[in-house]
């Protein structure tokens, strides 16, 4: 390849590299590989255009891809995990929300970036989602439980639940401080932000709704469970199990008697044979 | 040759393109008129459904010849038979992609 061609193929080079980030991750160097020898050989002046059907293949391949799918970096099964996620995610927020300089912001908890405004700011938004929580708490069906959870266990859920809600009020504050920046878009980013909190409340209610009453742990392995034209004296919906065999979770689509709520069945000491530590987790 | 995939012309074409001595990516594409965002997935598919296979170019040869190595492609045995109903299917597919317009590849 002549100087010139060299010194003009950063942007052929580039566009490779961005269409490879749709392929799969496993074959992405000797995908890369491949193009950029082909693009070797053709003419600088419809390299360019060539480059372009490197998208098409690498979404080809993608979607035909044959190896196994491996698991993302971000595993929320376990409650830690996922509040750690949550507390870095605010963590982050609070410092963008220190570091963005709000124009023409009338006095309050929002005007100035203090790390003890910021407390303050974030009750405020504690109290913009109490607000918003008679619609979100639509989608909360706290489930029929045969057996009673002991205090101890009805605390630690309800301090897990309590601990998402707060650890995400910083993100919505730093989404809010974002959203004021942006005030030429007006009702438009108001709306977007409206949205986005009552989706993240959602998240979080529903997020509580598919764990384990027990150890907090994300239900795994849902079955479908029954037939919709088959009611009487029957149900049908979805089946989660606990992958640490602590029980099984019912929910139905259709609201009767029995499956009013969702019904947490509870599997006894018998049943821990077929879920030793890593049986049923998720691969 | 009932047990012969039935191929789309552009997939037809392409496969010709290969028995007929072209290759290489671009040299596909190039006798063919097809772009780059057809040639290189419906040869990943031919590739999958085993009618060809591909093969790196030894390195050595490319550094010899100061270039990067490319990767090329034959047709299988497989490939071959589908070809052959595909010409009966679409007659004009020889003359589209002749073979003795192969140059050195």
């Amino acid at each position: 390849m002549n100087p010139r061609r060299m010194k003009n193929a950063w942007l052929q080079y580039a566009t490779l590299r961005v269409a490879s980030l749709l392929g799969p991750s496993d074959q992405r160097a000797e995908w890369i590989e491949e193009w950029r020898s082909e693009l070797w050989y053709v003419p600088q002046r419809r390299a360019m255009l060539f480059c372009m059907g490197a998208f098409r293949d690498a979404f080809w391949l993608r979607c035909n891809n044959t190896a196994p799918v491996k698991r993302s970096g971000i595993h929320l099964e376990s409650p830690l995990s996922c509040l750690a996620l949550l507390a870095t995610l605010a963590a982050v927020s609070i410092l963008i929300a220190m570091k963005i300089r709000v124009p023409d912001l009338p006095p309050g908890p929002f005007s100035s970036h203090r790390a003890s405004d910021l407390a303050g700011a974030c009750g405020m938004m504690l109290l913009f989602s109490a607000l918003l929580l008679p619609g979100t708490l639509r989608v909360w069906r706290a489930p029929a439980n045969r057996y009673p959870l002991s205090w101890a266990g009805r605390l630690r859920r309800g301090l897990f639940l309590a601990v998402k809600i707060a650890l995400l009020q910083p993100i919505m504050l730093c989404g809010f401080i974002v959203e004021l920046t942006m005030g030429q878009l007006g009702g438009f980013a108001s709306l977007g932000f409206d949205a986005a909190v009552i989706l993240a409340l959602r998240w979080i209610i529903m997020d509580q709704q598919r764990r384990c009453p027990v150890c907090l742990r994300l239900l795994t392995s849902p079955v479908r469970i029954g037939t919709p034209s088959r009611t009487f004296l029957e149900w049908y919906g979805t089946e989660s199990t606990c992958s640490r065999g602590h029980g099984l979770l019912h929910i139905s689509e259709m609201s009767s008697g029995y499956s009013e709520k969702p019904q947490w069945l509870r599997l006894d000491d018998s049943w821990s044979g077929l879920f030793a530590k890593d049986v049923g987790r998720r691969t | 040759m009932a047990d012969a995939p039935r191929l789309s012309h552009t997939t037809a074409m392409i496969l010709q393109a290969i028995g007929a001595g072209y290759i290489y990516g671009y040299s596909v594409m190039e006798v063919t008129g097809l772009p780059s965002g057809t040639v290189y997935p419906a040869m990943r598919r031919l590739e999958r459904d085993q009618l060809i296979r591909s093969q790196w170019e030894r390195q050595s040869v490319a550094d010899a010849e100061q270039r990067p190595p490319r990767k090329y492609y034959k047709l299988t045995r497989a490939g071959e038979k589908t070809l052959e109903a595909s010409r009966k299917r679409y007659p004009l597919l020889a003359k589209l992609v002749a073979t003795e317009e192969v140059e050195d590849a």
